[in-house]
């Protein structure tokens, strides 16, 4: 709770800077805030307490998500300084920077809500501040198209788990977690068909938020139009923040109903794996490979999700932890490439191996960590994911994941290739000390992980 | 508890809501006499004719200043029920309100810095 106080602070924070004229201190200040808050959120480690009247509750799992929100923000902060350069970005610092405090805010709300109206405001919180962000280079069609599509397609989503909390309510008479999964465990026989409607019209909302068949629509479009860092934002902590809630709604409210769901979170699971990479394979803009490539892994936590008969938490972190470090570092060589050579399109990292052999070496480590190959964290992290779910007896689901992730290493390849085998064009690309730093410190999280998964493995 | 039977009443007034509706729309269609001219076929019926598109810029000023109204309007509302309830609850309410206006007066502050209320 704390923790979401004070981050709540900093963003404020960001609204008086405006008014002060602080525009130049305010990134430094505020990455020293956030690890302020990094170190203090740790003291909220194996001190589970509820707060406000049960609306939030500290918990391991929501200390350790929340310890990886603030990390994925923090280097963001950093990557933004070198980001917003331009007369316009300088003259909307502040506002940028407010407005990405409080997303932090509706995803630590997220990972702590303990009542549906709290899921209700962090998903808003976070949303909305995305809307804003999405369309913030105001004079690019592109950006523009972005945040106006989010928007839409993202109230439409929130009004279907307003709808589902309201049904929900309706029959058990409470918006509690516990409350509810309480109900369900003395109703678990014979359910009343209005609460399997609302539990289904909640997780079709969750499935949207998280970007998964058939409900992605949105995403390639949303992550192309998008200022890259912004993008960079969305797919790493809205899309984990996204799936924390959703493992939270799950594994306490509808544990007992999940069998009614079942059969509808495995074919969103099993299309948003296949959809995600193949479509991959014929993009030709590297926001829209990533974008897909986010779809194809929000499948995959989509298996750890709903082989939670066991308790997937930690296989969830772990694969949460891989994926943000990787996604991270390919964003900021992705940014540093695209400023550089002033096209988003997989041609320009054509022949970086010859211009900058260890910028195109980090790219290659990033991509195969997504692609989930040894040593890095990703492969444990889908190591951990099939064998739990080969475990609690989804064999089917997991050989599907398995093709798919073999589909998946073509379109990462693709990559790889363009930057050791084409000739190279004539752009000289340099990351600047902050990406050096942001692109070397994920790396090295990433192979530590890989190495040594037990770190996070025995954690939850 | 019987839930089916305790929704028929809504059932009920949506039946009648929507037959209304349906029943006035039906019947003035059908009982008024049409004189039917270009003038009065025409989308603006005030006597002159429309001109241009009507998808043109115009100025937000109204907008920005009216969901700026309803905002610090909506913010009173909290007030009455913390003025209600002052004395049972005490010093921590009256801190907790302080937090509230304190956060809502950065709000303001950082608008007016912002030029959002500036009309020209």
């Amino acid at each position: 709770m704390n923790t979401l106080i004070y981050t709540a602070c900093l963003g404020l924070f960001g609204l008086l800077a405006e008014i002060f004229n602080l525009r130049k201190y305010l990134i430094p200040i505020l990455v020293l805030g956030l690890a302020v808050i990094f170190s203090l959120n740790l003291q909220t480690w194996n001190n589970p307490q509820t707060h406000f009247n049960g609306m939030l509750s500290d918990s391991n799992f929501s200390t350790a998500f929340s310890g990886l929100a603030l990390f994925i923000m923090l280097i963001i902060l950093i990557l933004s300084g070198d980001f917003y350069t331009s007369t316009d970005d300088e003259k909307h610092i502040s506002d940028y920077m407010a407005i990405l405090m409080f997303t932090l805010c509706g995803a630590l709300m997220m990972f702590s809500f303990s009542n549906m109206a709290m899921l209700f405001l962090g998903i808003e919180t976070l949303s909305i501040s995305l809307y804003v962000m999405a369309g913030s280079r105001r004079f690019e069609v592109k950006s523009n198209e972005a945040g106006f599509k989010y928007f839409l397609m993202g109230s439409f989503a929130s009004a279907f788990l307003l709808f589902g909390i309201a049904l929900v309510f309706g029959v058990t008479g409470t918006f509690s977690i516990d409350g509810i999964g309480n109900y369900m465990r003395m109703h678990a026989d014979k359910l009343d068909p209005l609460f399997i409607v609302g539990m289904l019209l909640m997780i079709f909302a969750m499935l949207f938020k998280v970007s998964a068949a058939p409900f992605h629509f949105w995403a390639p479009d949303v992550y192309e139009g998008a200022p890259s860092l912004i993008t960079a934002l969305m797919s790493t902590l809205v899309k984990i923040a996204a799936f924390a809630a959703f493992y939270r709604l799950l594994s306490t409210c509808f544990v007992f109903a999940l069998g009614k769901a079942e059969i509808v979170l495995t074919v969103s699971c099993a299309a948003t794996l296949l959809v995600g990479n193949l479509v991959a394979l014929v993009q030709d803009n590297f926001k829209r490979l990533l974008a897909y490539s986010g779809i194809s892994h929000a499948g995959y936590m989509l298996l750890a999700i709903i082989s939670l008969q066991g308790r997937t938490d930690s296989a969830l972190f772990l694969y949460s932890v891989g994926y943000a470090v990787a996604s991270l570092a390919a964003f900021a060589i992705a940014i540093t490439v695209f400023k550089a050579t002033g096209t988003e399109s997989i041609s320009g990292f054509n022949g970086l191996a010859k211009k900058n052999p260890l910028l195109a070496a980090s790219l290659t480590m990033a991509m195969l960590s997504l692609a989930g190959i040894p040593p890095f964290a990703g492969f444990f992290g889908k190591y951990f994911i099939f064998s739990e779910a080969f475990r609690n007896g989804w064999q089917n689901m997991v050989f599907v994941a398995i093709i798919s992730s073999i589909i998946g290493v073509f379109y990462y390849m693709k990559v790889i290739v363009a930057m050791y085998s084409k000739p190279a064009n004539e752009f000289e690309i340099k990351p600047t000390f902050a990406y050096q730093m942001v692109i070397a410190v994920c790396l090295i999280i990433s192979i530590v992980l890989g190495l040594y998964p037990g770190v996070f493995t025995k954690l939850l | 508890m019987n839930v089916s039977v305790d929704y028929i009443a809504i059932f009920i007034q949506f039946l009648v809501g929507f037959g209304f509706v349906a029943t006035t729309m039906v019947a003035t269609h059908y009982l008024g006499p049409k004189r039917k001219t270009a003038d009065k076929l025409a989308s603006f019926e005030c006597g002159i004719d429309s001109q241009g598109n009507a998808r043109l810029p115009f100025s937000i000023k109204y907008f920005l200043t009216a969901i700026l109204f309803v905002m610090f309007d909506v913010e009173v509302i909290f007030m009455y029920p913390w003025a209600v309830n002052f004395k049972e609850l005490g010093s921590t309410g009256f801190i907790e309100m302080l937090l509230f206006i304190g956060t809502l007066l950065i709000g303001f502050a950082y608008i007016i810095k912002r030029g959002a209320l500036k009309w020209e």
